[in-house]
This record gives C-alpha cells, sequence and structure tokens, in this order.
C-alpha cells in the first residue's frame, strides 16, 4: 500500500499526490494523519482504494465516481456528497449532510449521523449503524437510506421516489411521510445489503418510509383555471 | 458568521494546560473567522476579588481616561492589581456592589468607555486581526484556569472592532459570557423590546442580545441549564452558541441545526468547537466526538477543588513578564 | 365631462384581478418572465453619459479601437477564461427552456467570442458541444449534478439564488416536468418541482469558504469560481464572497427574470439592479477586491446602452437573460392565435410557465419547439450580441476611452434625485452629489 502523510503538506498536495498515485496505478493507498482536514480526496473519478487513518472533516470523497474510501475515524459535513458512484465507509460518526446528493453509489457511517443525512438523494445507498437527526432524508429523489438506530424529527419529509428503512425509532416523520408495508423484495435487498457491511437484517423490524405524495403538485381544480391563474 | 471553541477541565486541577489548549483550537479554525478573535479565560480565586477589564476607547491616548477609571474605582473599592496597555485596563478589586453601578461609574466618563468584563474569574481578551495576535499580546498560552471560551469572527453585517468582537461579556451579569456562530433573525425586534425597558445594548451585533437575554433569565433565578433551553425559543435564526459562567460551561444547537458544533469529551476534559479540526489540533483524535442533535442544549460544570493551590498565573493588560 | 366612474388607485383592476384569483385558486400565483410593477422604479435609464466635448477628447466612433475583451477569474484560478466582449447569456435551465433554445443560445454566443451558462437541472451535452466557454452551475438542488460535467466546464458558478427570487428554490410547473426532463432531474414526471432554497451540504458563508475550496480541489485550482446571488443585502453579501475566496461575484438585480416564480417575489424581493452594481462596487473598494475580484452584474440589461453603464459603475461585466430570450423571439409578434388562446399578446405575454411558449422557447412540447430552428435563432443571438458591443464601444469611444472597461462613473450623470443617491453621481445641472456612492465604503453602521 502506498502511503501519505497529511502532516506539513497542504490540502492541495495531498489530492495532488492522491491522483498522481492513482493514474500511476497504484491503487491502494493508506492516508495517515488527516486531522479532520477538509476536502480530502474529493472529485476523483477513477476507481482506487483510499484508506484514512483518522478522522476527515467535510466533503471527504465529494464528486467522486468510483473510489472505494474507508475512513477510520469520524467525518464532517457533505461526507461523499455528490458522487456518482464507489463506497464510502465511516467507522465512527459523520456531521451534517452526509451522503448530499448523490446520485449512486453507496455511503455507510457506522456510527451516529446528525441532520440531514441523505438530504436531496438522487439514487444510491445509505447506511447508518447508529442514529440519525433532524430531516433525514429531506427531499429524497431517489435512492434507499437504511437507519438501523433512531431518528430525529422530520424523517423523510417532502420525499420524492426515495425509501427509507428504519429500524429503531422515530421521534416524528416529516411532512408527507408515510410508513407502507414491506414486501419480500425488500426483504431480501435489506439482507443482502446490509450484510455486504456485516449487518444482520434479521434483527431489526424495519418499517418502510415513503412518500404520501400529497406535495408533488400544487392543489389545481383544472388546467384551464390553473393556466390563467397568473 | 464564525469559529466558536469551548473548553471544560473536568479534572479539577487549575494548572492544567487551558491556555495552550484554547490557542491550538482557534488558530485551527482561523480561516472561518479572519477578522477578529477573542476568549473568555476563567481563573478562579481564593479571595473575594474580581477582575475588571475595561475598554478606554478605539484610537488615542488613554493615560487621562484610565487615571480617571482608576479614581472612580478606587473611590468605590480597594484595587489590589492595576495594568495597563493601550486601550485595555485591567484591575483586580475588592468591589461589594453591584455590578450594574460599577459599570454605570465607569462608562460615565467617555461615550467610548466600556466595562468589557467583569466576574470573581472571567477574565476576556479580544481584538481585531488573527488569533496569533491574541498570544503576541496577552500570552494567551500561558493562561491557567479551569474552562473557557473563544471565537474567530468572520464580519458578516456589522462593524469590525473591538466592541463588536466576541466574546461577549453579557454586561452586568457577574461572570456571564457567550460566543455566537449563525445569526438571530428577530434580534431587531428583541433589541427594541428590550430597549423600551432600558436595557442599553453596546453593538449593532446580533450576537449580543444573547448574554443580555441570558443575563436577564439568571437574574430571575433560573438555572444555567433552563436559561440555555429557553433561549431555544426566544431566539429565532441560526445558532450554535456557548455560554460561560463561573462555574459553568454550556451549549445550545438550534431547532434546525443550521451551525456546526462538535463535541469531544473524556473523562478529563470536554472541547467543543465549530470544526473538528479543531480538536484534533488540540486535543487529538482519540476521544470520543459527536456533532450534538438539533435543537439540543448541554451542561457541564467545573468539578469541586481538586487543586488547593491557586491558579499561578493570570492574563495580562498588556504582554506579561 | 368624463362618462367614466372613478376608479380607485389601491384596488384598482390588477389588484381586483388578483384577489379575485386567489379566491379561487387557495395559493400565491405563479408566472414567469419579468418585473410587471406598475410604479416605475430607479433604473439605468435614470444616469446619462458625458461623452467628450472641450475638456477630453473623443476617439473616431467607427475607426478608432476599442478594446472589448474581459478577463475575468484570474484571482485564484489557474484558467481564468477570456470572452471577447462583456456580455454573456447567463444560466437558464434547459427545462425552462427548451432543448432549441439551449442550443442556439451557445451556438449564438459562440459565434460573438462569448459564454454561455448551464441552469438547474445539469449540462446538455450539446450545450458544450456548441459553446465556446461554458459556465457550470452548482445549484441547491444539484439536480443533474455531474462531476463529469463540472470537469468539462470552464467555470463554475457556486449559485446562492437569483434576482427575480432570492431566498428561495427553482420552480418548474408539472407540465413542463415531461420525461425527459423528469430523468435528468431524477423527479417523477409531472411534478411540480420546487427545489430546496439552500445547498444540501453548506449553509452559511463560513462554511462555503469550504465548499468553494471543495470545488477548487475537485478542479486542482483550474477553473474560476463565480458566486452568483440575488441582488439582498449586497454589500454585506460582496465582502463576504470576497473573504470566502470566489474568484467573481455575481449580482442578479430585482429585474431579474425566471421561467416560473411566485408573483409575489418577482415583484417584492431584491433590489434594482442600478442600485446593485454600486453597492456591489463599494463592497469591494471596501475590503480592497476592486480589481481582483471581478463582479457581473445581472436583472434587466436590455442594449449595450444599459450594459455600458453597468461598466462604468464597477462591472466587469454583464449577463443577459430576458435579452437573450427575446432575440430569440420571445414575445415576438408570430402566431398570433396561440398568444390569445394563453389570455395574453405579443409585447404582453409573461406565459413561460404554463409551457404553451407561442414561439417554442419556454417548452418542452416538440411540436411549438419546432418554431424556433436552431440555427436562425442562434444567428440572431450573435446579431444582437454584436449590436451591444458596437453600442457600449460607441459610447466608450465617445468618452474617449479605448478599453469599454476604462468606463468610470465620472463619465456620467443622475437624471434624477433618486439616482443620485443611489449612485453618488452628481445632479445633472448641479455639482451637487446628494447621498450614496462613496458614503458606502465605511461600514453601514456608521
Amino acid at each position: 500500500m502506498e502511503q501519505i502523510d497529511c502532516d506539513n503538506k497542504t490540502t492541495r498536495e495531498i489530492n495532488t499526490a492522491l491522483r498522481a498515485l492513482i493514474s500511476q496505478g497504484e491503487t491502494e493507498i493508506c492516508v495517515r494523519n488527516p486531522r479532520a482536514r477538509h476536502n480530502l480526496a474529493v472529485g476523483l473519478i477513477q476507481p482506487a482504494h483510499i484508506v484514512f487513518e483518522g478522522s476527515v472533516g467535510y466533503y471527504c470523497g465529494g464528486m467522486g465516481d468510483g473510489p472505494t474510501i474507508e475512513v477510520h475515524g469520524s467525518a464532517g459535513w457533505g461526507l461523499a456528497e455528490g458522487i456518482m458512484s464507489g463506497t464510502i465507509v465511516v467507522e465512527k460518526n459523520a456531521g451534517n449532510g452526509a451522503a448530499a446528493a448523490i446520485r449512486g453509489g453507496t455511503v455507510i457511517v457506522r456510527g451516529d449521523v446528525s441532520a440531514r443525512a441523505g438530504i436531496s438523494m438522487k439514487g444510491g445507498t445509505i447506511i447508518v449503524g447508529g442514529s440519525v437527526g433532524y430531516a433525514t432524508g429531506f427531499m429524497m429523489q431517489k435512492g434507499t437510506l437504511i437507519i438501523l438506530g433512531n431518528a430525529g424529527m422530520a424523517l423523510g419529509d417532502s420525499l420524492y421516489e426515495g425509501h427509507i428503512f428504519l429500524g429503531g425509532q422515530v421521534e416524528e416523520l416529516g411532512n408527507d411521510a408515510v410508513v407502507a408495508e414491506t414486501d419480500s423484495q425488500d426483504a431480501v435487498f435489506l439482507t443482502q445489503t446490509l450484510a455486504a457491511f456485516g449487518y444482520d437484517a434479521a434483527r431489526y423490524d424495519f418499517r418502510k418510509i415513503v412518500a404520501g405524495r400529497k406535495l408533488w403538485n400544487f392543489d389545481k381544480k383544472d388546467f384551464e383555471s390553473w393556466r390563467v391563474a397568473l | 458568521m464564525c469559529g466558536i471553541v469551548g473548553y471544560l477541565d473536568k479534572s479539577g486541577k487549575k494548572n492544567g494546560q487551558l491556555g495552550v489548549t484554547v490557542m491550538q483550537m482557534l488558530t485551527a479554525l482561523g480561516r472561518r473567522g479572519p477578522d477578529s478573535a477573542g476568549a473568555a479565560v476563567y481563573t478562579p480565586r481564593h479571595d473575594e476579588a474580581h477582575i475588571l477589564r475595561v475598554k478606554l476607547g478605539d484610537h488615542g491616548d488613554f493615560a487621562e481616561r484610565a487615571a480617571e477609571v482608576i479614581r472612580r474605582v478606587g473611590a468605590r473599592s480597594a484595587i489590589q492589581e492595576q495594568a495597563q496597555d493601550k486601550e485595555y485596563l485591567r484591575l483586580v478589586i475588592g468591589y461589594e456592589g453591584t455590578p450594574q453601578d460599577l459599570q454605570a461609574a465607569i462608562e460615565s466618563i467617555h461615550p467610548d468607555v466600556e466595562v468589557i468584563s467583569y466576574g470573581a474569574a472571567l477574565d476576556i481578551i479580544k481584538q481585531v486581526g488573527s488569533p496569533r495576535a491574541l498570544d503576541q499580546r496577552f500570552g494567551l498560552e500561558r493562561a491557567r484556569g479551569t474552562h473557557a471560551i473563544a471565537h474567530t469572527r468572520l464580519s458578516t453585517e456589522s462593524r469590525i472592532d473591538l466592541s463588536h468582537s466576541q466574546p461577549f461579556w453579557a454586561h452586568g451579569a457577574l461572570d456571564l459570557a457567550t460566543v455566537h456562530n449563525g445569526h438571530i433573525t428577530n434580534y431587531h425586534k428583541l433589541r427594541r423590546l428590550y430597549e423600551q425597558r432600558g436595557v442599553r445594548f453596546y453593538t449593532e451585533n446580533d450576537s449580543e442580545i444573547i448574554g443580555i437575554y441570558l443575563g436577564e433569565q439568571l437574574a430571575t433565578g433560573r438555572s444555567f441549564e433552563n436559561a440555555l433551553r429557553s433561549s431555544l425559543k426566544f431566539f429565532d435564526g441560526s445558532f450554535s452558541y456557548l455560554a460561560a459562567t463561573a462555574d459553568a460551561i454550556g451549549f445550545v444547537k438550534d431547532p434546525f441545526s443550521l451551525k456546526p458544533l462538535i463535541v469531544s469529551e473524556t473523562d478529563d476534559f470536554v472541547a467543543i468547537a465549530t470544526e473538528a479540526v479543531a480538536l484534533s489540533a488540540s486535543v487529538g483524535d482519540d476521544a470520543p466526538t459527536w456533532e450534538p442533535p438539533a435543537g439540543s442544549v448541554k451542561v457541564w460544570t467545573v468539578p469541586g477543588q481538586a487543586d488547593p493551590e491557586p491558579a499561578r498565573s493570570r492574563l495580562a493588560a498588556a504582554s506579561f513578564a | 365631462m368624463s362618462d367614466l366612474p372613478r376608479q380607485s388607485q389601491v384596488w384598482n383592476d390588477s389588484t381586483i384581478d388578483d384577489i379575485q384569483a386567489k379566491a379561487e385558486l387557495g395559493r400565491y400565483r405563479i408566472r414567469g418572465f419579468s418585473q410587471l410593477r406598475e410604479r416605475p422604479i430607479p433604473s439605468f435609464d435614470d444616469l446619462t453619459f458625458l461623452p467628450c466635448t472641450l475638456t477630453r477628447i473623443p476617439l473616431e466612433g467607427y475607426r478608432e479601437k476599442c478594446n472589448t475583451q474581459t478577463v475575468l477569474g484570474a484571482r485564484f484560478a489557474s484558467q481564468p477564461i477570456v470572452n471577447d466582449i462583456p456580455v454573456m447569456i447567463t444560466g437558464m435551465s434547459f427545462g425552462a427552456l427548451s432543448y432549441n433554445a439551449k442550443v442556439a443560445l451557445a451556438r449564438g454566443a459562440r459565434a460573438a467570442g462569448t459564454s454561455s451558462t448551464t441552469g438547474d437541472g445539469g449540462m446538455l451535452r450539446a450545450e458544450r458541444e456548441n459553446a465556446k466557454t461554458l459556465i457550470y452551475e452548482v445549484l441547491p438542488s444539484r439536480y443533474g449534478f455531474d462531476v463529469h460535467d463540472l470537469l468539462a466546464a470552464d467555470a463554475i458558478e457556486l449559485t446562492i439564488g437569483q434576482g427575480a427570487k432570492p431566498g428561495t428554490g427553482g420552480l418548474l410547473l408539472g407540465s413542463k416536468v415531461s420525461d425527459e426532463i423528469a430523468a435528468r432531474r431524477d423527479l417523477p414526471a409531472g411534478v411540480d418541482q420546487r427545489s430546496p432554497a439552500r445547498h444540501p451540504d453548506w449553509l452559511g458563508p463560513d462554511d462555503m469558504i469550504l465548499k468553494i475550496e471543495e470545488l477548487r480541489e475537485a478542479t486542482s485550482g483550474r477553473l474560476p469560481i463565480f458566486v452568483k446571488m440575488g441582488a439582498t443585502r449586497v454589500f454585506d453579501d460582496v465582502r463576504l464572497a470576497w473573504k470566502a475566496g470566489a474568484d467573481v461575484v455575481v449580482i442578479d438585480g430585482m429585474e431579474g427574470g425566471t421561467g416560473a416564480s411566485p408573483d409575489l417575489l418577482l415583484e417584492h424581493t431584491g433590489i434594482p439592479t442600478l442600485a446593485a452594481v454600486c453597492e456591489a462596487r463599494a463592497a469591494l473598494e471596501d475590503v480592497g477586491g476592486y480589481g481582483q475580484m471581478q463582479m457581473i452584474i445581472a436583472g434587466g440589461i436590455r442594449s449595450g446602452v444599459d450594459a455600458a453603464k453597468a461598466i462604468a459603475l464597477g462591472a466587469d461585466a454583464v449577463y443577459i437573460g430576458t435579452a437573450a430570450l427575446i432575440a430569440l423571439n420571445c414575445n415576438r409578434p408570430l402566431y398570433l392565435d396561440d398568444y390569445r388562446a394563453l389570455g395574453t399578446a405579443p409585447h404582453h405575454c409573461h406565459h413561460c410557465h404554463t409551457d404553451r411558449c407561442p414561439v417554442g422557447i419556454t417548452t418542452q412540447d416538440p411540436d411549438l419547439m419546432q418554431r424556433l430552428p436552431i440555427d436562425e435563432a442562434a444567428e440572431r443571438v450573435t446579431n444582437f450580441l454584436h449590436a451591444m458591443t458596437l453600442e457600449i464601444q460607441m459610447l466608450a469611444r465617445a468618452c474617449a476611452k479605448a478599453d469599454v472597461h476604462d468606463l468610470e462613473p465620472e463619465d456620467m450623470r443622475a437624471l434624477t434625485l433618486e439616482s443620485s443617491m443611489i449612485t453618488g453621481l452628481p445632479l445633472v445641472g448641479t455639482r451637487r452629489v446628494f447621498g450614496g456612492g462613496p458614503g458606502w465604503k465605511r461600514s453601514t453602521q456608521d
């Protein structure tokens, strides 16, 4: 495994070193002493396996398309924001907006996340081993969010076609979020997806949360009256 | 918008690394707030004296004003220590009256004269410029004490000058200080309500209103924690803030979790900061860290005195010997 | 003696109509286009130029060189963008606009040597292929956001809001959320898309410092980063954009247009572009950023005259949106029956939100879009950009400037008291400045 030591390097130097190693074909990389630095491994569009030994700051792995990233510590805001594909695993906790607006890929936080995890998700999968905070899954458009622990207020507020599976308790569902029946396909999906990361789906009594679809359109009588309503 | 930090030594020692830790935290956050920096340090005393720090103005020669402050304070109480450096005058006094009376006596000297802090343990240092200047000028790294809160500022809507910098002492409330990241959006409305009742504001900075509210709550006999909790309903807008008294520190996180705040805690300390980089640079990465939930409040109290020796150093008005 | 009964100015035609429409709708009213205010607001029309007479010597209007090249993003980016002219096409979404409109704008801008900008919903491949210089918007919604498109762009525009509806998110009504648009935005077809007002991963200018750094890191420092904002607290916001490390700040005034917005926001939010550009320049001077961070102004720029005045007041470039669409054919007297069917007429149409645009610009209906053949439309855009450029140059030469960026506030006077106060320019016929201008150089609290 190639090593990069973050101490005494600027963020630009660390990211430049990562890109250089990856383009040389060195795709197993260990990054030491990240010390909660921001913006590490952002915008990487080639496959690579990167391990951060320690905690990272904001946007780690953001805007990526391909890498597998492990964080052996905690992460700040916007973990893996906007990724198209790839896998990001955080061993401890993550801050606000974890996996915000992702379009694909898988993001796992084994500890807790704070507010707005999965906000504006457009695809992909998020797994949280612990609990989630305020407005988790806000405006989720597509994709799946699996929460093994408890959820705070406004869970799944303003959902589109995203699905939330909740293993624990919820303080309050968000606007237009409703509990739906899980089916055998859901069970298979949960079993397989969670097993890949060492979790046993059978230990949880998952509830599925989807959109009630009442907020998808303005109330209107018919197109005619609505069209002239200027 | 800013970076805020807080630290409380749970081990009960008074002579640990408080100043060094606070400097490390502030320096790590410096980019988030390059306009001004300040710290509120709590160093308990073994006598009944109080620490009084006065700003003599923003520009000019302050010798005359300093002399007048000393004369007026001296007429009301014993002065154990005094030191002046440019705009700052720091006194240790044995005053027995109310903070309001003392403040009025001092601030009536000139509109630019302001009591920056007053308390049995509290001393606030702050100035325009980066965090490094706090050590260069005041020797912050040498500070000892039980707890501290501190702040680096990125000015949004109000001025950049000393009075507008944080931490804010809650004028009139012994030992009460606050640091705030975010923007109180009902500040003007609340300020008008307070001013109608005769409360004086010293700045146009919305953060100032937090201490005013808390001071009022504490004066009614409310507990520190309940005062913090009640502020969640009172303030509108975005806020992660820290408040401290002579023996406690607490945080409040707004109901929408709009501003970041990370807590790191072991049996020996609790450290709180806007970003984890500040914790990493000071207390390291090993302690558990978590971001408090939306709408949450927590308070930590200084434990009983484990170290009977008085604190061996103090922040200077000027740099120290 | 008039036979007409008296009418209240308070309860006039449009107010009565408005209340009764809401009594049917049970919600706010939505429409497209720009301001329809009955009372005029301060505007560039309140200023006039002072070309040379005896005290200065003009350049030959049709002959001597007048440079229009405009560099944007040199503060930090290693690859600033270089446009041939100081007029650019602003961000408008594929969704709000038709495919043909987006491609025509890109192609027309390229032929004029300038840039175009993506919009909500991401980048169209045809846009990238047809544009010389393409600016990629990163919006709160992140619909269609793709790192590969980011890496293929020439600049990044981090969009906080727009002049038409600051403090709120995008809006695209269900009839325009076609299968194609829905797929691009990862939404169910036919929903009334109301985008988030905030970015999902940062809140506040202190976080924005980190977000800008992320965008720089992702592009290895190559691309200029623009921060685009609706004109509200412009002085404070521009100072914060400087402190947050933007290369360019974009301010969009209240006259800014949109494909769909609640009517109340279009009319009653934001400040006029005239005031916004003055506040923005004062903010740049206050932080010492004037000349280092470029400023682009937008919002109701109608001609080279407006552009020249904006540049003289301190802008490095202007964006056009509505004007570019009008050059495409918006509100042109064609297909008159279709305007009528919408309940409007040419020169009055503001029905972009309905998906029934009679000239094929703001519609997803393929039949209507056929009315906007790309090449002819692109040529009209190029012609209009050329016309604007010639207008700017003519004014610059008359004021003895060999470079349009040398136009200064001192080349103009104010025609009204209000515009004198807003701009700090003397009122015509006097040497008197009534306020504004340099007064902004201090903190607002003095």
